[in-house]
């Protein structure tokens, strides 16, 4: 973190000060409104159960101003958000890579979410920003923060269910394969009784049992090739695994299609969103600086950017 | 009613009976078919051997005698009429030639410079992987075989069909991290 350090007091603090102006401004804006739109709804709540005709034509009267404020409230953060993801975040990513491309409204296709596979239910509801990409020696990689839901009900029932919502990460991997391999974790909420018992039908998958007693602990492994998932998860490369694990959280899986190598780390957290209410202090900012790092933790950790094979 | 019991109880025994008998062949052929995966690996590792003394045997002059051999077992490996034993004997002894020629690619620095020797070098660790992965897979089947005619009740139905122990896959330690040759 000592790089980040300099990097912090010499070029990120100079530019948080005219941020730190705009984001007091978009907070005050909130607080009125809020502080508005509480006092207009009471009011107005008080005239209905009084029966006071006038008073309740008033107070809806009122609201109009005050949905004003909170539209402009709206696009103020809207606007702030933007600047700070430009002038701060960016500037966060090319510090540790230069090369690195980012598009703070972008996120990783619908396509490649559902052909990595990691996700049995289909999502009725899939958002996502903060798209980075790049290449690590020879490795191409993406990632960005994804949303998804499902609906359950309809109409004034309808709710909605996260399937998802994390760090979704992409990369070329340095073996060649044809089939699939899935790794989750051995609590994943997918796989229950009902799913585990269908995997061989439905999915034309079957169980992977390795060798290893504590990566059986923690994965469970579904594959539609035996040799091939051994190909790909050499002993090594699953003791890399559990570490990863260990420093991600136990929600980590992953999934090896179409050559590539697909990992969903769940985070609860927004990802790159500041908060107006409060300022953006270091301790933020490394959490950012932190983020980035845990995609180059994944390539390196699991050392896909060694090119051993006849991989181009 | 004592009857019809009866009947029930052999009828549930007699399905018991299909369901182990059927899942200790599917056990056997599983491990028939690990070892076929694992002889399709093996002919691709014999594919190459030509291939890496051809290219190497004008930079390795301290390691023809090992080349050699190395051909020699390759032929003899080749020729598809060797016993299971014979056959993984035979591949322990190619192992070992194979790990100390790539042991002596780093006295050969001008390797490095030779395209042929780079793609080939990434066609050996391929394969290397792969069959060290179809041994693992192969060892897997033995394992869950073995289990099956092991326990009880399928134990019983086992010792009927006289299903005999199978060998594991001895996977040698120097063996078992693949020989990855990295000498960039």
């Amino acid at each position: 973190m000592n790089s980040f350090d300099q990097f912090f007091t010499h070029e990120l603090s100079e530019s948080l000060q005219p941020l730190e102006a705009e984001r007091k401004k978009v907070a005050q804006t909130g607080i009125v409104s809020f502080l508005l739109a509480g006092i207009t709804i009471v009011c107005f709540i008080i005239a209905v159960t009084g029966h006071s005709t006038g008073f309740a034509i008033a107070a809806f009267i009122s609201l109009i101003p005050v949905i004003i404020l909170l539209v402009i409230y709206h696009n103020r953060r809207k606007g702030y958000v933007a600047s700070f993801k430009e002038k701060i975040i960016r500037r966060i990513i090319n510090f540790i890579d230069p090369l690195l491309e980012y598009n703070p409204r972008y996120c990783i296709h619908e396509n490649d979410y559902t052909k990595s596979g990691l996700f049995l239910q289909e999502p009725d509801r899939y958002q996502g920003d903060d798209y980075v990409e790049g290449k690590r020696d020879e490795t191409f990689f993406c990632f960005s923060e994804l949303h998804t839901e499902h609906k359950v009900g309809s109409g004034k029932n309808t709710s909605w269910h996260t399937i998802f919502k994390g760090i979704f990460f992409m990369a070329d991997f340095n073996k060649n394969f044809s089939g699939r391999t899935y790794v989750w974790s051995e609590h994943n909420p997918q796989l229950n009784f009902f799913n585990k018992l269908l995997s061989s039908f439905a999915w034309d998958l079957e169980k992977i049992k390795l060798e290893s007693t504590e990566f059986e602990k923690r994965f469970i492994v579904y594959g539609n090739d035996q040799v091939e998932a051994r190909y790909i998860l050499t002993p090594s490369f699953m003791e890399r695994m559990i570490k990863l694990q260990g420093m991600m959280g136990e929600g980590i899986s992953f999934s090896f299609v179409n050559t590539n190598i697909n990992v969903a780390v769940p985070v609860k957290d927004e990802l790159f969103e500041p908060s107006v209410f409060s300022p953006s202090d270091y301790q933020k900012l490394g959490d950012y600086y932190n983020t980035v790092h845990i995609v180059f933790d994944i390539i390196d950790e699991l050392k896909l950017n060694q090119r051993l094979w006849n991989k181009e | 009613m004592i009857f019809f019991a009866g009947i029930i109880i052999i009828i549930f025994i007699l399905f018991a009976v299909i369901f182990l008998y059927n899942s200790l062949i599917q056990k056997r052929n599983a491990i028939d078919n690990a070892f076929f995966s694992m002889d399709v690996m093996l002919k691709k590792r014999y594919d190459l051997i030509p291939q890496l003394v051809e290219t190497v045997k004008g930079y390795m002059h301290h390691e023809q005698q090992v080349l050699t051999r190395l051909t020699e077992m390759r032929e003899k490996a080749m020729t598809g009429n060797l016993a299971s034993d014979d056959k993984v004997g035979l591949d322990n002894k190619i192992n070992e030639a194979l790990q100390s020629i790539f042991l002596s690619f780093a006295n050969y620095p001008e390797l490095k410079a030779s395209q042929n020797f780079l793609k080939l070098q990434g066609a050996i660790n391929e394969a290397e992987e792969q069959l060290a992965a179809s041994r693992r897979f192969y060892n897997a089947a033995v394992n869950d075989y073995h289990n099956a005619i092991e326990m009880f009740p399928s134990s019983i139905i086992a010792s009927v069909m006289k299903l005999q122990h199978k060998t594991y896959f001895n996977i040698p330690d120097t063996a078992k991290a693949v020989p990855v040759i990295n000498i960039n």
